[in-house]
C-alpha cells in the first residue's frame, strides 16, 4: 500500500460527516479542538465588548452611559465570560487539538466525551448570553458573594443564571480534564517515556489534574447556594447556622488555583514556542517540570489571601501570606529557565516571539504586584480597589493572552497549512502592548488613589477623571489591536498561499504530519526515542506516511490507536474508538434540559431529564461491549498487544479513576463545609441534633461491606469462568442497603430549612444516596452485560469499573453515615 | 502511575499538612481551648507539635526519595521527585512557621 492509498483509506475511516451535519456528529479531536477555539474566541469578543462598555462608563465622572443595574450586569458578565467561557475553554481547545499530535497518537482517550464536553460548554455559554440579551444577566460580581447573591438581596433570576449556567459549563471542564489526564498518561507514542514527553504535555497534565481538584469546590458552592435560593436551606445565612464566609472559602478554593489553571497552559506554550524561536532547546526541562508541579500544589494553599480583610485570625493570615510569597519561587524558576533559554539560543523576532516578549514584561509586573498584595498590611490598603483589578489583568492578560497569541501565530500554519502573507500582526501587537499598559498602569495608579473596583461612577472632586480617561483611551487602543489580530488571523485562514510543512523547523511531533492535519493525524504511529524526534530524524514524516511505524495498515474500517505504560512508554493495548455519533449532542441537550428545568423551576421535568441522561449513558457504554473474545492484535514492528476489552484496567477504568478524583474533592469540600460551619459559624449549636438510628447505620455499613465483597466475588467468579450472579446479587443488595441508610438519614435529619445543620445532613445523605443508586445502576448494567454475553474470562473490564464505583460509593457512604450519626451523639 | 505519584508525594503531603494545621488552628480557636503545659499555652504546644510532625514527615519522605532513587525507572523521575521533595520540606517549614510566633486566635 503506498502513502496516497493509505491516506485515502485512513481518511475514509476517520473523517467526519461532510458539511454542516458533521459539526453535530463529529467526535474527532481536530474538529472539536477547532470548534472549542472558535467558540472561545467568540466569547472573548463578547467579553472584550463588555470591557469596552465598562471603560466607556468610567471614562468621565457622572457618566450616564449605563445605570447601576445594567453596569452591574456588564462587569459581572465581563468577568464570567473571560474566566469561564474564554480562558479555560481556550486551554481545552488548544489541548484537544494539539495533544494527540504532540504525543504521537491519533485521538484523545474518549472522543465522545470530548464532543459531550464541547456541547455542554456551547449550551451553557449560550444560556448565559441569552440572559444578557434579556437584561437578566448575573449582577453580583463574578465571585457572587452571599449575602449579596442570596434570595433575600438578589431575588431575581439573575444569580440563578450564574449558579446553574456555570455548573453546566464546568461539566465541560471536568470532562476535558479527565480526557486530557488519561490521554497524556496512557495515549502516547510507543517509546515516549515520561522524560521524553513534550513539555506542553507536562503542563497540560498538571493543569488537568488541577481542574479535577480545583473546580469541584466551586461546583459544590454553586449547588449549596442554588439550593439555598430555591428551597431555603440556610448554608450561608448566619442567623440560621450558616456562614457567608463558607462561600468565600469554597469559591477561592477554586478561584486561586484557577489563576494557575489559566497560567500553566500558557507557560506550556511559552516553553514550547520559545526554544524554537531561539533556535535552541529548553533549558532546565527537569527543573521546569518540578517547578510546575510545585506551583500547582502551592496554588492550592493561597486561597485565603483573597480573604485577608474578612477578620480571620492573624495566624491564619500569616499561613497564607507565607504561602503566597513562596509561590513566587517556582514561578521565578520558570522565568529564569526561559531567560536562560533565550541567552543560550539566537532569538529571532518572529511574531510569536514578540508576543512572548510582551508576556515577559507584563507577567513579571503582574507577579511583582502579586507579591505586594500577598503582604497582609499592603493588601488591607489595596483590597477591593482598582489596583487589584489592574494586578489581576496583568497576571491574566500577561500570563495567558500574550502566550495564547504567541501560540496561535506559532501553530497557525499547522491549523491552515498556509504561510503568513499579510503583516497586520506586528502592528496589532504594538497596539495591544501599548493599549494594555496604558489601560492598566493607569488603573494601578487610580487604585492607589482610592478608587474602588466595580463602582459605576465617581465625582470630579475625587480627582480620578484624567487617569480614568487615559485608561479608557488605552483600552480602546487595546481593543483596536485585538480586532486587528483577529482580522489578521481571518485573512490568513481565508486567503494566504500554501505554506511548507514545519515552517519553524520545530523538533516536535505535531509537525511530522501534513498540514492542515488529516483526521487520523499519523498514517502510522512513531516510535519515540528522544524529546526532539523531528530534529533527530528529519525523515520521520516520510517514514510514518509510508506506514513504517505502528498501526500502519488500516483494517476492518476501525479507528485504532495504542496505549502505553505510563512510565516507560511501552505499548500496552490496542484501543478501537467509536465512530461519529450524535449521542454526545443529544446527551448534552438533555443535560441542558436538567439545568434549564432547575433554572425555570419546572421541577417536574427534572426527574425526566435525569432518567434521560441515565438512559443515554447506558446506551453510551452498552455500545462498547463485544460478544466475542478478542485475540492479541498485531500492531506492526513485530509486536502484538491485547485488545483494551481484554485487560483489567482499560481506558474506562482510568477515566473512572480520575472522574472519581474530582468527585472525591467535591465530597471532601462538603465535609470541610460541615466542619467549618460546626466550628466557625456563629449560630451553633443547632436547636435539634440528629437522633441516631442504629438500625439504619448498621444496615448501611453492612451494605457497604456487602457491595464491596459482592463485586470482588463477581470478579473472581468471572475469572474462573463461572456465572457471577451470586456476587452481583450480593453487590446489588449491598448498594441498595446503603441507599436505604442514606435515604433514612435524609428523612430523619432535623428540619433542613431551620438550621444549616439539618441542611448539611440532607445534602450529605443526598450525596450518599445518589452514589449508592449510581453504583446499583452499574451493578444492574454489569448483570445485563453478563446476561447478553458481553463478558467472559477475557472480556472482564466492566467488572473492575463497577467495582471501583461500588467501592467509592461504599467509602463515601460510610463516611456520610458515620459523620451524621456521630454528630447526633455529640450533645 | 507510581512514578507520577512519586513526583507528587511531597507537595501532596505539604498540602495535607498545611490544611490540617490550618484546620487545627480553627478548631482550637472555635472550641476556645485553653490550659498550659510547662508554662506554655496548650494551643501553642499542640500547634508546634503538629508543625514538628509535619516537618518530620517531610524529612522522612525526602530521605525515602533519596534512598530509593536507584529503584526508579529513570533518572529524570528521580531528579524531579527529589526536587519536589525539597519543595515540600521548604514549603512546610516556611508556610507553617507562624505557629511559633503569632497570636493564635487574635
Amino acid at each position: 500500500m503506498n502513502a496516497l492509498e493509505r491516506h485515502r483509506r485512513l481518511s475514509a475511516i476517520w473523517a467526519s460527516e461532510p458539511g454542516f451535519r458533521g459539526w453535530f456528529s463529529t467526535v474527532n479531536h481536530n474538529d472539536l479542538g477547532r470548534m472549542f477555539l472558535v467558540t472561545a474566541f467568540f466569547f472573548f469578543l463578547v467579553g472584550g465588548l463588555l470591557a469596552m462598555l465598562i471603560r466607556a462608563q468610567l471614562a468621565t465622572p457622572h457618566s450616564a452611559f449605563a445605570g447601576p443595574e445594567i453596569y452591574n450586569q456588564i462587569f459581572t458578565m465581563h468577568g464570567v465570560v473571560m474566566m469561564f467561557l474564554f480562558a479555560i475553554p481556550t486551554f481545552e481547545g488548544l489541548a484537544i487539538y494539539l495533544l494527540p499530535k504532540i504525543l504521537g497518537t491519533r485521538d484523545l482517550a474518549f472522543p465522545r466525551l470530548t464532543a459531550y464536553g464541547y456541547w455542554c460548554y456551547a449550551f451553557g455559554g449560550t444560556m448565559l448570553l441569552v440572559s444578557m440579551l434579556f437584561g437578566i444577566a448575573p449582577d453580583s460580581g463574578w465571585f457572587m458573594y452571599p449575602p449579596l447573591s442570596d434570595a433575600i438581596h438578589s431575588p431575581g433570576i439573575n444569580t440563578d443564571f450564574w449558579l446553574i449556567g456555570i455548573t453546566f459549563v464546568e461539566i465541560s471542564a471536568i470532562a476535558a480534564a479527565v480526557e486530557i489526564t488519561v490521554s497524556i498518561l496512557k495515549y502516547r507514542a510507543p517509546g515516549m517515556s515520561l522524560d521524553k514527553m513534550p513539555i506542553f504535555g507536562w503542563y497540560a497534565l498538571i493543569t488537568a489534574l488541577m481542574i479535577l481538584t480545583g473546580f469541584p469546590p466551586l461546583i459544590l458552592g454553586s449547588v449549596l447556594l442554588e439550593v439555598e435560593r430555591a428551597f431555603g436551606l440556610p448554608f450561608f445565612q448566619a442567623d440560621m447556622g450558616g456562614d457567608s464566609l463558607l462561600w468565600q472559602h469554597l469559591f477561592w478554593l477554586f478561584g486561586h488555583p484557577e489563576v494557575y489553571i489559566i497560567f500553566l497552559p500558557a507557560a506550556g506554550v511559552i516553553s514550547t514556542v520559545l526554544p524554537v524561536m531561539c533556535r535552541t532547546t529548553l533549558l532546565g526541562y527537569g527543573w521546569i517540570v518540578a517547578a510546575a508541579v510545585a506551583l500547582a500544589f502551592l496554588s492550592f494553599g493561597l486561597w485565603v489571601h483573597h480573604m485577608f480583610t474578612t477578620g480571620i485570625p492573624h495566624m491564619g493570615l500569616a499561613f497564607f501570606s507565607a504561602a503566597s510569597t513562596l509561590v513566587a519561587v517556582p514561578t521565578g524558576v520558570q522565568i529564569f529557565a526561559w531567560i536562560g533559554t533565550m541567552w543560550r539560543g539566537r532569538p529571532e523576532l518572529h511574531l510569536p516571539m514578540l508576543h512572548i516578549l510582551g508576556f515577559f514584561v507584563t507577567f513579571v509586573i503582574g507577579g511583582l504586584t502579586g507579591v505586594m498584595v500577598a503582604v497582609v498590611p499592603f493588601d488591607w490598603q489595596a483590597h477591593d480597589t482598582a489596583f487589584i483589578t489592574a494586578h489581576l489583568h496583568y497576571v491574566l492578560f500577561g500570563g495567558f493572552v500574550f502566550p495564547i497569541f504567541a501560540g496561535i501565530y506559532y501553530w497557525l500554519p499547522h491549523f491552515t497549512g498556509r504561510r503568513r502573507f499579510f503583516r497586520l500582526g506586528e502592528i496589532a501587537f504594538a497596539l495591544v502592548f501599548v493599549g494594555f499598559h496604558v489601560t492598566f498602569l493607569a488603573m494601578h495608579w487610580v487604585g492607589l488613589l482610592g478608587q474602588r473596583r466595580r463602582i459605576s461612577t465617581y465625582t470630579p472632586e475625587d480627582g480620578w477623571t484624567a487617569i480614568n480617561l487615559i485608561s479608557s483611551v488605552g483600552s480602546f487602543i487595546l481593543a483596536f489591536g485585538i480586532a486587528m489580530i483577529l482580522l489578521d488571523v481571518l485573512l490568513h485562514a481565508l486567503s494566504a498561499g500554501r505554506g511548507r510543512r514545519n515552517p519553524w523547523k520545530a523538533p516536535s511531533l505535531e509537525w511530522a504530519m501534513m498540514t492542515p492535519a488529516p483526521a487520523y493525524n499519523f498514517a502510522s504511529l512513531p516510535h519515540v526515542t528522544s524529546r526532539a524526534p523531528l530534529e533527530n530524524d528529519p525523515g520521520l514524516p516520510l517514514h510514518l506516511a509510508t506506514g513504517g511505524g505502528y498501526l500502519g495498515t488500516p483494517r476492518d474500517g476501525r479507528r485504532e490507536t495504542l496505549t502505553v505504560d505510563i512510565a516507560s512508554g511501552r505499548p500496552e493495548m490496542l484501543v478501537v474508538y467509536p465512530a461519529n455519533t450524535r449521542l454526545p449532542i443529544v446527551m448534552a441537550a438533555i443535560t441542558g434540559l436538567f439545568f434549564l428545568s432547575l433554572l425555570l423551576k419546572f421541577y417536574w421535568t427534572v426527574p425526566l431529564a435525569l432518567v434521560g441522561v441515565a438512559a443515554l449513558a447506558w446506551r453510551w457504554v452498552w455500545g462498547l461491549g463485544m460478544q466475542e473474545d478478542p485475540v492479541p492484535q498485531p500492531i506492526g514492528c513485530g509486536l502484538e498487544v491485547p485488545h483494551a476489552a481484554a485487560v483489567e484496567r482499560g481506558p474506562g477504568w482510568w477515566g473512572s479513576a480520575f472522574l472519581l478524583t474530582a468527585n472525591a474533592t467535591f465530597f471532601g469540600s462538603l465535609l470541610f463545609g460541615f466542619a467549618f460551619l460546626w466550628t466557625v459559624a456563629p449560630g451553633w449549636p443547632p436547636p435539634e441534633w440528629l437522633t441516631p438510628s442504629w438500625g439504619a447505620l448498621i444496615l448501611g455499613l453492612v451494605g457497604v461491606a456487602a457491595g464491596s465483597l459482592g463485586m470482588r466475588l463477581a470478579m473472581r467468579q468471572n475469572r474462573r469462568g463461572a456465572a457471577p450472579s451470586m456476587g452481583l446479587a450480593l453487590a446489588l443488595a449491598g448498594t441498595l442497603a446503603l441507599a436505604y441508610g442514606c435515604a433514612s438519614l435524609m428523612l430523619r435529619a432535623p428540619a433542613p430549612t431551620e438550621h444549616a445543620y439539618g441542611a448539611t445532613l440532607l445534602v450529605l445523605g443526598g450525596y450518599g444516596l445518589f452514589h449508592a443508586a449510581l453504583a446499583a445502576l452499574m451493578v444492574v448494567f454489569t448483570a445485563a452485560q453478563v446476561r447478553r454475553g458481553f463478558t467472559s474470562r477475557t472480556r472482564r473490564s466492566v467488572f473492575s469499573i463497577t467495582c471501583l464505583w461500588t467501592d467509592y460509593a461504599g467509602f463515601t457512604g460510610s463516611i456520610v453515615l458515620l459523620a451524621a450519626h456521630l454528630s447526633g451523639l455529640s450533645p | 502511575m507510581r512514578d507520577v505519584v512519586r513526583i507528587m508525594l511531597a507537595p501532596l503531603l505539604w498540602l495535607a499538612a498545611f490544611s490540617a494545621v490550618y484546620g487545627l488552628q480553627g478548631l482550637l480557636c472555635g472550641h476556645d481551648v485553653t490550659g498550659s503545659i510547662a508554662g506554655l499555652p496548650l494551643p501553642r504546644v499542640i500547634l508546634i507539635a503538629a508543625y514538628g510532625l509535619a516537618i518530620a514527615l517531610q524529612c522522612g519522605v525526602l530521605a525515602w526519595l533519596c534512598r530509593t532513587r536507584a529503584a526508579v525507572g529513570s533518572r529524570f523521575v528521580g531528579f524531579v521527585s527529589r526536587a519536589t521533595g525539597w519543595t515540600g520540606l521548604v514549603a512546610t517549614i516556611w508556610s507553617l512557621f507562624p505557629v511559633a510566633l503569632l497570636s493564635i486566635c487574635g
